[in-house]
C-alpha cells in the first residue's frame, strides 16, 4: 500500500533535519504549483519498495493555519486538497506552548495525526520532564519522542507514523473550547451538515466561526446559511467581548496551558540562558556594529585574503594553467587535432570555463564560513542588527545577507534571497545585489587601476562605495515607485537558540551553493564561451569566412564596431572596449582577457599588467573610470542573470531587473565621464548638457516627497526560515 | 498601559492589548503574543526588539512593537 504523508511543524523546529533524517537521500527539491516556495518530496528509509512506498511531503514551516500568508496557503491547500494519508507534526519539545498552537489545529483536519517531539535530549539536558503519555491523551494523537540532529527515535517515528497511514485512525482533537463557542461551533457543524466531508465537519465550522474568507469561497454556502451562522457568531462575540478570531486564538492557548500544566514539568529556578546572554552581548546597542565587524573582517580575511586566495591561484595556476590545459594542448596535438578544433577545446571552453571554476575554491571557503554563521544561529542576528539601517532605504535586514554572499558571487547572493519572504523586499534585493562588485569583478578594477591611475589605493574602495552607492540609491528611489510602494514587511523573525552546527549541516549548506555555481559554469558559461570563442576567432578575411588571423576581422569585431557608437557618449566608444564588456556578460573577468587578446597579447595575468600601457594609450583616466563604473553596475553575467530569472520567476520581473541594471549602470557611467571630462578638460558639450539633466532628474527621483504609509501589512511569509 | 517598544530591558511584563490591523494583529498571536502573555525584553538596538514570549525568541522591529500594549 502506498502512502503519502505530510510533515508539518513550526520554522526552525529541526523539520529540514528530520525531513533529511527519515529520507536520506531519496528526495526530490522543486517548487509549490505557481509559487516559489521550495517543495521537498522524499520516499521515507525503509519505505521505498514498489507498491509498499511512504512518501514524505515537507510542507513550508508555519505557526498556524490562518490563509495569511503564503507558507500557511500551500500548506493548508495541500492538507486539504490532496488529503495526505497520516501528518507528522514536529514540534521543539523546548518551546511546547508555541508549537502546540499548530498541533490543535492540524488534529481538527481530520487525517491521522502523529507528534514527534524534538530536542527532547536538550529538554532532558536542562532537566525539564515531559510526560509523553499525557501528552498524547491530551492531544488525541500518538507521541514519539526524537532528537533528529542526533537521529535519535527517528525509526521508532517512521514506523509509527507508516503504520497510523495504512490504519487510517483519524484523529480526534483531544481539546474543547469555552461552553458558548462550542455552542456556536455545534451550530455550524449542523449547519454545513452534508456540505462537507463529515471528517472535516469540525475544522470548517471553527473557520466559519472565524470568518475565514478562503473557506467561505471555497463552499458557496446560500447567503440566508450565511446570515443564519452570523447571528450565532455575533452572539457569542457578544458573550465574550471580544472578536471571533481572537476568541479561537485565546481558547487555543488557553487549552494548551492546561496541556503544558498537565504533563511538562519545568524547572522552577529560572535562569537566563545561554543563548539569552550572549544575546546580551552581541545585540548590545553599543557592541552589536563593532562585534558584527569583527566577524565580518574575519570571514572576509581567511575567504577572501589568506586560504582562499591561496586555493584560487593554485586551481587558475597550477591546475588548469600548468597541468590541464599544457596536458590537453599536448593530447589533441598528438592524436593530430585540427588546429580550429584544439583551438575551441583548449582556449575556448577549457580556459573559460577553467576561469569560472577558479574562483570555486574560494567560494566554497566563504560559503563553509556562511553556512557555519547560519546554523549557530548568528545570521539571524545580523538580519536584526541591519535592519533598523537597511529599512532606511526600503530594504529589509534579511537583505544584508545576500549582499554579502554576493561579493564572493553573484549567483548564490541572488539565491540567497529566497529567504526574504515578503515578496516586494526580495525582488529589490535580487535586483540590487549584484551592484556590489563580486570576486569576477575585482580583476576589471585591478586593470583599471593599474593601467589608468598608476594603482592608486583609493579605486578598488571606491568601486565597493560606488556598488553601496547603487543600492543605497536604488533602494530610495524603488520604494517611492509604484511598484514598490510601501513600507518594507515589518520586521519579524524568529531566532534560533545559539547552538554549534553539526559538520554535516554545514558541509551540506556549502555544497548546495557552491553546486549551484559549478553547473551554471557547466552549462550556461560553456554555451557562452563556444560562442565566444567562435565570434572571435571566425570571420571575414581576404574575401572567404573562415578563421581570422587578425581579430580586427572577426565576428566579434564586427559586432563590437556595430554597437561601439553607443558608449561614445560614456568615453570609450572604440570596438575593443565594447567587445570586452559584453564578453564581460559571460564572465566579468573576461574583460581583461579580452583585451588581453585585442592588443594582441595571448596570456595576460590577471590584472593584465602587460596591456596597462596599451590601454592607458586608448582612453583617458575619466573614459577608463566610466567603463569600470558602467562593467560594476550593468546587468551581470549570464551565470547571475539565470539566477535572476529563476529567483524572479517571472520573465517582465526579470527584465525589468535586467533593464533597470544597465540603464542605470549607462547614465552613472554617462555622467562620470562627461561631468569627469568637464572638470578635467574643461570641455562643455551637449553630452555634458544631458549629464547635468539626468543628475537633476536622478536627484528629483531621489529626494522627492514619500509619504511613508502608516499602514502595518502582515509580511507574505512569517519569520526567518533559519534553516537550523 | 504602554507600547512594548517603551518597556524595560529584563522586566516580565504581561500583554494587555494587541492593536493595529486585523492582519498583523492576528500574525502575533501566531507566534506567541496574545492577551494576558507574558513578554520580556532580551535586548533592543535602535528601537527594535530581541524578546521572550512563549519560551522562544523572536526579534521584532520598533513599529511591531509598538503595537502590543503592556
Amino acid at each position: 500500500m502506498k502512502v503519502k504523508i505530510a510533515l508539518a511543524g513550526n520554522p526552525n523546529s529541526g523539520k529540514t533535519t528530520l525531513f533529511n533524517a527519515l529520507t536520506g537521500s531519496n528526495q526530490f527539491v522543486g517548487n509549490w504549483p505557481g509559487v516559489t516556495v521550495e517543495k521537498k518530496e522524499g520516499k521515507i528509509k525503509g519505505y521505498t519498495a514498489k507498491g509498499d512506498e511512504a512518501i514524505l511531503v515537507d510542507l513550508p514551516g508555519i505557526y498556524s493555519l490562518s490563509p495569511y500568508t503564503l507558507e500557511e496557503v500551500v500548506s493548508r491547500n495541500f492538507l486539504l486538497g490532496e488529503k495526505p494519508d497520516a501528518i507528522i507534526n514536529i514540534i521543539d519539545g523546548t518551546n511546547l506552548e508555541r508549537n502546540l498552537y499548530l498541533t490543535t489545529q492540524l488534529t481538527e483536519l481530520g487525517i491521522p495525526v502523529i507528534i514527534a517531539v524534538n530536542m527532547m535530549d536538550l529538554v532532558k539536558k536542562n532537566g525539564e520532564e515531559l510526560n509523553i503519555d499525557r501528552l498524547a491523551k491530551d492531544t488525541g494523537c500518538k507521541v514519539v519522542e526524537i532528537s533528529a540532529l542526533k537521529g535519535d527515535g527517528i525509526d521508532q517515528l517512521a514506523q509509527r507514523a507508516v503504520a497510523i497511514a495504512k490504519s487510517g485512525m483519524k484523529t480526534q482533537p483531544a481539546h474543547s473550547f469555552e461552553g458558548c463557542v462550542e455552542h456556536a461551533i455545534a451550530h455550524i457543524e449542523e449547519a454545513i451538515n452534508g456540505k462537507v466531508d463529515q471528517s472535516m465537519e469540525r475544522w470548517y465550522a471553527v473557520k466559519l466561526f472565524e470568518r475565514d474568507g478562503k473557506v467561505r469561497e471555497n463552499l458557496k454556502l446560500e447567503q440566508s446559511l450565511l446570515d443564519h451562522i452570523e447571528q450565532d457568531i455575533v452572539s457569542c462575540e457578544k458573550e465574550m467581548d471580544d472578536d471571533a478570531e481572537s476568541i479561537i486564538t485565546g481558547e487555543r492557548y488557553n487549552y494548551i496551558g492546561s496541556i503544558i500544566d498537565d504533563c511538562y514539568k519545568k524547572r522552577v529556578k529560572k535562569q537566563m540562558s545561554v543563548s539569552d546572554k550572549i544575546d546580551r552581548i552581541v545585540t548590545n546597542r553599543f557592541l552589536a556594529l563593532p562585534i558584527f565587524a569583527v566577524v565580518m573582517f574575519v570571514v572576509y580575511y581567511v575567504s577572501v585574503t589568506t586560504v582562499g586566495a591561496i586555493l584560487t591561484d593554485w586551481t587558475n595556476d597550477t591546475l588548469f594553467g600548468e597541468w590541464i590545459i599544457p596536458a590537453a594542448q599536448g593530447a589533441l596535438e598528438t592524436i593530430g587535432c585540427a588546429d580550429w578544433l584544439t583551438g575551441l577545446l583548449v582556449d575556448g571552453i577549457i580556459s573559460g570555463v577553467g576561469a569560472v571554476l577558479g574562483f570555486v575554491p574560494q567560494m566554497l571557503v566563504l560559503f563553509i564560513f556562511l553556512a557555519f554563521l547560519e546554523g549557530c544561529g548568528y545570521m539571524a542576528r545580523i538580519a536584526f542588527i541591519m535592519d533598523r539601517i537597511f529599512r532606511k532605504f526600503g530594504l529589509s535586514g534579511k537583505s544584508f545577507i545576500p549582499m554579502l554572499i554576493g561579493t564572493g558571487c553573484g549567483v548564490p547572493g541572488v539565491m540567497a534571497s529566497r529567504t526574504i519572504e515578503n515578496d516586494r523586499d526580495r525582488k529589490m534585493t535580487i535586483m540590487t545585489t549584484t551592484f556590489i562588485p563580486c570576486g569576477a569583478k575585482l580583476p576589471i578594477i585591478a586593470l583599471i587601476a593599474g593601467a589608468l591611475f598608476d594603482g592608486a589605493s583609493w579605486v578598488a574602495p571606491s568601486a565597493y562605495f560606488v556598488g553601496i552607492a547603487a543600492i543605497i540609491c536604488s533602494g530610495i528611489i524603488l520604494k517611492k515607485t509604484k511598484m514598490f510602494a510601501g513600507d518594507p514587511a515589518p520586521f519579524v523573525m524568529e531566532l534560533p537558540a545559539y547552538h554549534l552546527p553539526t559538520v554535516g549541516n554545514v558541509l551540506r549548506s556549502m555544497w548546495e551553493r557552491g553546486w549551484s555555481f559549478i553547473k551554471k559554469a557547466g552549462t550556461i558559461i560553456l554555451l557562452s564561451t563556444i560562442f565566444v570563442w567562435f565570434a572571435q576567432s571566425f570571420g571575414f578575411e581576404g574575401g572567404s569566412f573562415g578563421m581570422v588571423e587578425d581579430m580586427n576581422n572577426s565576428i566579434l569585431a564586427a559586432i563590437g564596431s556595430a554597437i561601439a557608437w553607443i558608449f561614445t557618449p560614456l568615453g570609450w566608444g572604440e570596438w575593443k572596449a565594447a567587445v570586452a564588456a559584453i564578453t564581460g556578460l559571460v564572465a566579468k573577468e573576461n574583460v581583461v582577457g579580452t583585451f588581453g587578446i585585442l592588443y594582441g597579447f595571448g596570456e595576460v595575468a590577471e590584472d593584465g599588467a602587460e596591456i596597462w600601457g596599451s590601454l592607458a594609450g586608448s582612453m583617458t583616466a575619466v573614459a577608463a573610470y566610466s567603463f569600470l563604473v558602467f562593467n560594476l553596475l550593468c546587468a551581470p553575467c549570464f551565470a547571475a542573470m539565470g539566477a535572476i530569472k529563476r529567483e524572479m520567476n517571472n520573465a517582465k520581473w526579470f527584465w525589468f531587473a535586467i533593464g533597470y541594471q544597465t540603464v542605470l549602470a549607462y547614465i552613472v557611467a554617462l555622467c562620470v565621464y562627461q561631468i569627469g571630462t568637464l572638470l578635467t578638460a574643461g570641455t562643455f558639450g551637449i553630452g555634458t548638457a544631458v549629464a547635468f539633466a539626468l543628475v537633476i532628474g536622478f536627484l528629483y527621483l531621489l529626494f522627492r516627497p514619500y509619504k511613508e504609509s502608516q499602514n502595518l501589512t502582515v509580511p507574505k511569509s512569517i519569520a526567518g526560515k533559519v534553516r537550523a | 498601559m504602554m507600547p512594548l517598544s517603551m518597556a524595560e530591558t529584563g522586566r516580565m511584563n504581561q500583554i494587555r492589548k494587541i492593536g493595529g490591523k486585523e492582519e498583523t494583529r492576528r500574525f502575533l498571536e501566531s507566534l506567541g503574543f496574545v492577551t494576558g502573555g507574558f513578554v520580556t525584553v532580551v535586548s533592543e538596538m535602535n528601537g527594535n526588539l530581541i524578546v521572550n514570549v512563549k519560551e522562544s525568541r523572536v526579534a521584532i522591529s520598533k513599529e511591531m512593537a509598538s503595537k502590543i500594549m503592556i
